[in-house]
């Protein structure tokens, strides 16, 4: 069972009116966003990191658990220029005049850009010595987004992360101009990330490092800050997202992993695709281990195999082993329910009168359900668990349910390769990145197995299993990385 | 015949082939097998021998533990067994299955105790005889003994190299047992045989190179007095007839060229990091001479030659073919790491128009003829046989069993260019490019002109190190540039993976200019590549022969991804070590800050690479 002097106190159900019930959450928190990629993870959490390093409180907020208030720089002015603005260069490609084709952008702007009062951009043109030069490097900066291939609207496009200038949060930007905060990209997840790594146990340690990413001393960073005018723009206050625990070991392995890839010193932005995957795998591991410690399970674990050119008996395993843990978190739920079911309180509130008025309250003190509108079945204690039951787990389908699988794909860990059947088969992007975060000098590859299996609960090949792999599919490559 | 000479030969050497074996008693066995046939063994001494031996000398100058690690069938038994005897250890009880050994002798001055554990993973937990209480406590010991000024004991332990450091590793920690993990660590990382002050011999035997260890043994197979007894049993019909394949395999292998080709393959291993024990070269060589596919245990026996010859199947018997494992099954060639390797060559699939076109339409075409009659006709042994001229004339002609024919007659292209490898004299290498033969075309180059060379205290010649630049300039840049006489050293805005070089960060020449250059040099022994940044500040890759063959075919035109996705990798990593020192190398220049200024990098249509400066107002 988890640790109940770890568990924090519920926020008010006043803060979260939207949520239909209270039971992932209470679990997991608000919320694993089942549908937000590792880099959006990534991102959302240097907004918030971004915003209390300006409030002088980064990595720092003792025991302000719940709310933790923060407010995200939007810079719709740089959004404009880099995103919204089509116009640049076809205006570059036909005007070689540079006083003329400022002109022509500066109308164009000050009709079409969005979300921002005054619509005027005339403080680039003296930054820049021409408008071929500016166009130029909006270009670059353009190919550096974030997934920068997908199609999405401007206002959820995301520049590169040099540097506190290149932070902001997901938008909606409506046709009248009206700004509002978007949680289709950014879901929460990224927020409990900030918050996981707040409350490891080497927070402190973490503090150099952020800070020196978002204080981002390079030229790119620099760019950016000359593309927006001073103050960079509005900004409105968040912060209703919850991580239900004080203290936990995923926590604390997080922060390990960062601080591992920090010591590297890789060059450059090397370091920054190994700390978006190494933190979602963070996630997944956290919703496996919480569910295990809710269900009363053993720890997860994670048979792997390293994809050769033949099927070998781990893919069996694996399969097996991925359905396995699949179905943990919904145990988790089970066991949740089951323990108010087993509580003294339900039990005498069975034998009360109005046992099902009674019943219904102490759903609704833990669970927040139902509504008058979620419950029309027959009055009884029984009949209403059952509805619940259904409820919860249908709503559990839609979401935290489906986190093992959308973050281990995303993250590399879990892929269909050489089969139609989902499995543990790390990718070398993946096994690069847990390499680099737990390969500080030569070690025998022995040892590093025992390790990915001691931190992770990634099986490669005990004494037993390593049987089953060859020493040639094993990614040579990655090691020979770390290993200069 | 069965209780010949020759046929005891035969029979021992057949110990020394493929057949599945118990790998740990393999010593025991060919000992056992050596005695009860009354056949010497295969002997030579092996390089380390001497320096062993010499440290239990009665005259050594400090008593000395030794540690001898490498892989299975490296020899480290043997050795230990060779240590025994010189201490005046008793045959007899060496030859018992025990793991544990102790005897006294006098070694520099004093009465010393010496343990021996001649495999450190079949050392007994605890010993039946008492003399130590656990294996734990036997490893401290020698821990500590390592440390002590003055031991009165020593010892000597075989183990191989993951399995020490794993041993060590699972040790209950105290000081000397941390310091002797530290030790071998770093003997290992170093590749070193001791460490100043501490009266330790490392011998770490994987490696010495395979084709050192080949000559050894190529020499001492050879040489064996059991070749003489089967000449003078020749049987006129059969075994060591003038028909005889195995006959033929032995004078074959007796064959300058043959022997040329051999060890160069060996020394490509040996620059690939493939390293092949001592009991893989014997079996190679074994089988190389005895296998055919058709017999037990894949090894021809005196008594089968004449059938073999009646049937006609001399031809699947041959040398070139048994050196790759040809006569094994395909799950035994497999689980024999010296085939496996032998095989990475892909000798026999690999091939160049010219050569197919001397071996499919040589003997009709005027031009090609002469070639083919050197190398074809003239070998009447593996070379273009009866069977031969029917499968070439029924695929060139493409008869009613079209299909069918065809898949014969290019099985046996695959033993023909096998044979062509080690037929091609040595003049005719480069005009008939050898060693496209192999997937690594740039291999004879790499023995020749850059390892040689490199040894030699010589420099690269020019256009090899501007052909490799250009291959890195490609990998770099990811875009099919030109330039060779600069490293163009490229960046995209964020991260340096194998994306597209959007930033030029800085151009390293080629030739020497102040403290920058680029140059082949030798890094313990091995080729690489080396791009010095300050007098202080560069960064070295190993250019084994796979990486060397990748920058040459990228150079070439070849995609990166598309040749070895392992050596890409490798060169991202390189590039990623470069630019780190890069901006180390900014850092302690700390130029006046000349404003924010970045220099875009394009490419025009030839692969000419041009950089457009842009500076912004800060």
């Amino acid at each position: 069972m988890i640790d109940q002097t770890i568990i924090l106190p519920q926020p008010p159900p006043s803060d979260h009116s939207d949520n239909d019930m209270w039971l992932d959450e209470r679990i997991w928190g608000h919320r694993l966003f089942e549908k937000q990629s590792a880099w959006l993870v990534f991102l959302e959490c240097l907004t918030l990191a971004d915003a209390c390093h300006r409030d002088k409180k980064l990595l720092d907020h003792g025991t302000d658990y719940y709310p933790l208030h923060y407010r995200p720089q939007q810079r719709l002015y740089l959004r404009n220029i880099l995103f919204n603005n089509e116009m640049l260069f076809q205006i570059a490609g036909r005007d070689h005049v540079s006083a003329s084709a400022w002109k022509e952008w500066l109308a164009w702007m000050a009709e079409n850009a969005k979300g921002v009062t005054p619509k005027d951009f005339s403080y680039l043109q003296s930054r820049f010595h021409s408008f071929a030069d500016f166009a130029a490097l909006v270009g670059m900066l353009r190919a550096s987004a974030v997934e920068s291939e997908s199609n999405k609207r401007w206002s959820s496009r995301f520049v590169f992360p040099f540097g506190n200038e290149a932070i902001y949060e997901d938008l909606a930007v409506s046709h009248q101009d009206g700004v509002s905060r978007e949680y289709i990209n950014f879901g929460r997840a990224g927020e409990l990330l900030y918050m996981m790594l707040a409350r490891s146990s080497r927070a402190a340690q973490l503090i150099p490092m952020m800070t020196s990413a978002l204080d981002g001393r390079n030229p790119w960073n620099t760019l950016l800050r000359l593309m927006q005018p001073e103050p960079p723009g509005e900004t409105a206050w968040r912060g209703k997202s919850f991580l239900p625990y004080k203290a936990h070991p995923s926590f604390d392995r997080l922060a390990e992993d960062w601080l591992a890839i920090d010591r590297l010193k890789l060059p450059g932005f090397d370091a920054i695709p190994h700390l978006v995957t190494l933190s979602t795998l963070g996630l997944l591991l956290y919703e496996l281990e919480v569910a295990s410690d809710w269900a009363n399970r053993a720890r997860p674990h994670f048979v792997c195999e390293v994809v050769g050119p033949r099927k070998t008996l781990v893919r069996e395993v694996s399969t097996q082993n991925y359905q396995e843990n699949q179905l943990l978190p919904e145990e988790a739920l089970k066991q949740a329910i089951k323990s108010l079911e087993e509580s003294s309180d339900w039990q005498e509130a069975l034998n009360d009168h109005g046992a099902f008025v009674k019943c219904k309250a102490l759903i609704m003190d833990q669970f927040r359900w139902p509504d008058d509108e979620d419950y029309v079945g027959a009055h009884e204690p029984a009949a209403l668990l059952k509805e619940f039951r259904r409820q919860a787990f249908a709503r559990h389908k839609k979401s935290v349910a489906n986190v093992h699988r959308a973050y281990g794909r995303d993250v590399g860990l879990v892929s269909k390769r050489g089969t139609n059947r989902l499995r543990y088969a790390p990718n070398d992007a993946l096994l690069k990145a847990l390499i680099l975060a737990n390969v500080d000098r030569r070690m025998e590859f022995n040892e590093f197995l025992e390790r990915l299996c001691d931190r992770y609960g990634l099986i490669f090949g005990d004494k037993a299993g390593g049987k089953f792999l060859r020493k040639e599919d094993i990614d040579q490559s990655a090691f020979r990385t770390n290993a200069r | 015949m069965a209780d010949s000479n020759a046929s005891r030969w035969i029979r021992f050497l057949r110990q020394y082939g493929p057949a599945a074996q118990n790998d740990s008693m393999y010593d025991e066995q060919i000992r056992k097998v050596s005695k009860r046939l009354n056949v010497s063994q295969l002997f030579f001494t092996h390089p380390i021998e001497k320096q062993l031996l010499g440290l239990f000398e009665p005259t050594a100058s400090v008593p000395t533990s030794v540690i001898l690690t490498g892989t299975a069938g490296d020899g480290k038994s043997n050795l230990c067994g060779k240590v025994w005897h010189q201490l005046g250890g008793d045959a007899a009880e060496w030859d018992s299955p025990e793991i544990y050994f102790q005897i006294t002798a006098s070694i520099g001055g004093r009465q010393i105790l010496v343990h021996m554990v001649r495999d450190l993973t079949g050392l007994p937990p605890t010993d039946d005889r008492g003399r130590y209480a656990s294996k734990d406590e036997l490893l401290q010991r020698l821990s500590s003994i390592l440390f002590s000024s003055e031991p009165n004991e020593i010892f000597v332990l075989a183990a191989n190299d993951g399995q020490l450091i794993e041993t060590w590793r699972r040790l209950p920690p105290s000081e000397h047992v941390l310091q002797a993990r530290a030790v071998f660590d770093k003997l290992l990382d170093e590749n070193r045989d001791k460490v100043e002050g501490l009266a330790l011999g490392f011998f770490h035997l994987s490696r010495l190179p395979s084709l050192t260890l080949l000559d050894l043994a190529l020499n001492a197979f050879l040489a064996h007095p059991g070749w003489q007894a089967c000449y003078a049993e020749a049987d006129e019909a059969g075994f060591f007839g003038p028909r005889c394949p195995v006959r033929h395999n032995y004078e074959l292998l007796l064959q300058p060229l043959v022997q040329k080709r051999l060890r160069s393959l060996m020394r490509l291993c040996d620059h690939s990091d493939l390293h092949i024990p001592i009991r893989r070269l014997l079996l190679l060589l074994t089988n190389a001479v005895l296998g055919h596919p058709d017999v037990k245990d894949w090894l021809l026996k005196p008594g089968d030659v004449a059938k073999v010859i009646n049937d006609g199947t001399v031809a699947k018997a041959s040398l070139f073919s048994n050196i790759f494992g040809g006569n094994l099954s395909d799950s035994r060639r497999d689980s024999l790491e010296v085939f496996d390797y032998l095989n990475r060559f892909r000798i026999g699939y690999e091939t160049s128009n010219r050569v197919d076109n001397i071996l499919i339409f040589g003997d009709a075409d005027d031009n090609l003829k002469p070639y083919f009659d050197e190398l074809m006709a003239a070998d009447t042994f593996y070379g273009a046989d009866a069977s031969y001229y029917a499968a070439q004339r029924s695929y060139v002609e493409g008869g009613e069993d079209g299909d069918r024919a065809a898949e014969g007659f290019l099985a046996l292209l695959v033993s023909q260019r096998r044979g062509l490898f080690f037929k091609i004299p040595a003049q005719l290498e480069d005009e008939l490019k050898l060693w496209e033969l192999t997937v690594f075309k740039y291999a004879g180059e790499y023995l020749t002109k850059v390892v040689d060379v490199l040894h030699g205290g010589g420099k690269v010649e020019r256009p090899i190190l501007a052909r490799l630049v250009k291959g890195l300039n490609r990998v770099f840049v990811g875009m099919l540039v030109d330039v060779d006489r600069d490293l163009l050293l490229a960046t995209s805005l964020s991260f340096s993976g194998p994306s597209v070089g959007q930033l030029l960060e800085d151009r390293i020449p080629v030739a020497a200019r102040k403290d920058e250059r680029i140059e082949l040099t030798l890094l313990l022994g091995r080729p690489a590549i080396r791009v010095q940044l300050s007098e202080a500040l560069a960064a070295t890759l190993r250019l084994n022969l796979t990486r060397f063959e990748f920058l040459s075919r990228v150079a070439e035109g070849a995609l990166p991804g598309s040749f070895s996705r392992e050596c890409y990798e490798d060169f991202l990593a390189f590039k990623s070590q470069v630019l780190a020192s890069l901006a180390t190398r900014r850092a302690h220049e700390k130029s006046e800050d000349a404003g924010l200024s970045f220099k875009l990098l394009s490419v025009d249509q030839v692969g000419n690479v041009t950089d457009d400066v842009i500076e912004v107002v800060p």
